[in-house]
């Protein structure tokens, strides 16, 4: 956990002055965002909360109820 | 207005597209499995059925000089289709580059450094990647030779090291396997070592002359095919059909050397020739991913997305796939047909509406 929240903290100290100082508001919007998501995927990964994975539910969309998939065997 | 300041040369971008498709050389274990011993003739199969989809892309590139993907997907197909297909990209991006990402945790955890987290694993090598990718498509691709040599020399001495105990009536007999195995085999290699160098259309961006691009490409893919199909090759030579029930043929066969009792397990080889070239791979899967971002939002520089990207993309690879059967099995289905349209259809038909509609001529007459 404390080492989840020092790379953080590295994360915004290293990007965040230099976006602020040039008044890069939406290079600082884009890089708020992702680093949420980022922040928010970490946490869930070392709370050991479940992360669903895009590829399951593209195996889904595709072979259960697209039915496309190559027979086994 | 183009996000990458630097540029590369068209003979540069040739060793990048042989260093990212040497990269996949442990990737051809997704088809070793159906393919067995006629996966060198897959590879060839592939390789023939990709390579008029390949130069598409360097004809693209051409005919929009200094634009990627994402610039090309606006003006094809208008602002907002074209902003969706670049989504679509992207998301392919993200998910190729965590499984990349994953394949080196998985070869590390299994044949290098078991005891190692597998988790620290990806944090070090998406970091090593994240440095790269800041300092920018130049410096990749003026050591990008550096890397498809050493590829190759690794490939030749294990080749070499290893024919004593090559047997090669274990190729026999041809056309043995069900035809569908054989498709999806053509399917897995003509989308993941070959295919996955659509991300090059960003990359074309960056060329500062495209007058040889078509001719450079293809012979970028043709080194990184016929390295393929040596690995395939010496693979089936040394394990026969004993090559499926191994996680990593490579890895078993290069075990297998044993020169005099004195050169023996020159795995290691192995293992240091599929780091850099997955690093090379990675790194470039990385640096596309975060110009076609920064390109959609309309950034000025793709920099302040790295680190958060980086962090995402290490989550992603660690948690996408519970198992490497797992990855496997998705790889196989859902992995390579959810991905076809981005590789097969889209790139050739944006060629074709550009010639229809004069693009990008016609763009650049009603600007001026």
């Amino acid at each position: 956990m404390i080492f989840i929240i020092l790379i953080y903290a590295f994360i915004i100290i290293i990007n965040v002055p230099g976006l602020l100082k040039r008044k890069e508001w939406r290079e600082l919007t884009a890089f708020s965002i992702l680093y949420v998501i980022a922040l928010v995927l970490g946490l869930m990964y070392v709370l050991d909360i479940p992360i669903p994975s895009p590829m399951k539910g593209l195996q889904h969309l595709i072979v259960d109820i697209l039915g496309i998939e190559y027979p086994q065997g | 207005m183009s996000i990458e300041k630097g540029k590369i040369s068209s003979q540069q971008l040739l060793f990048l597209i042989a260093g990212f498709v040497q990269g996949s050389v442990l990737l051809i274990d997704f088809t070793v499995g159906l393919t067995e011993h006629q996966t060198w003739m897959v590879i060839l199969a592939a390789l023939a059925i990709t390579t008029p989809v390949v130069l598409s892309y360097a004809v693209l590139a051409k005919r929009f000089p200094g634009m990627n993907l994402v610039q090309i997907n606006d003006m094809v197909y208008g602002r907002f289709l074209g902003k969706v297909v670049s989504v679509y990209y992207i998301f392919f991006f993200l998910m190729t580059l965590s499984f990349n990402i994953r394949d080196v945790g998985e070869l590390y955890t299994t044949f290098l450094m078991p005891d190692t987290p597998f988790v620290f694993l990806l944090v070090v090598f998406t970091a090593t990647c994240t440095y790269a990718v800041t300092k920018g498509i130049e410096v990749l691709a003026r050591i990008s030779h550096l890397f498809v040599v050493t590829g190759i020399f690794i490939l030749i001495s294990t080749f070499i090291f290893l024919i004593d105990q090559m047997d090669f009536s274990k190729f026999l007999p041809f056309f043995e396997l069900p035809f569908i195995r054989i498709f999806q085999g053509i399917h897995i290699v003509s989308m993941i070592p070959f295919g996955e160098t659509v991300a090059f259309l960003i990359i074309m961006g960056c060329l500062n002359n495209t007058e040889h691009v078509v001719k450079n490409t293809f012979f970028g893919l043709l080194i990184g095919a016929v390295s393929l199909l040596i690995g395939a090759a010496r693979n089936t030579a040394v394990l026969g059909r004993t090559q499926t029930i191994w996680t990593s043929p490579s890895f078993q066969s290069i075990r297998l050397i044993d020169i005099g009792t004195v050169l023996t397990r020159m795995d290691f080889l192995i293992g240091i020739g599929q780091t850099i070239l997955i690093f090379l791979k990675c790194s470039l899967f990385f640096y596309v991913l975060v110009v076609a971002i920064s390109q959609l939002l309309g950034l000025k520089s793709y920099l302040p997305l790295v680190l958060p990207l980086a962090a995402i993309e290490v989550i992603i690879a660690a948690t996408v796939y519970q198992s490497p059967v797992d990855h496997t099995m998705i790889t196989q289905n859902a992995g390579i047909i959810y991905s076809t349209p981005l590789v097969f259809i889209i790139p050739p038909l944006s060629l074709l509406i550009a010639k229809i509609r004069g693009l990008p001529k016609s763009e650049r007459g009603k600007g001026t």
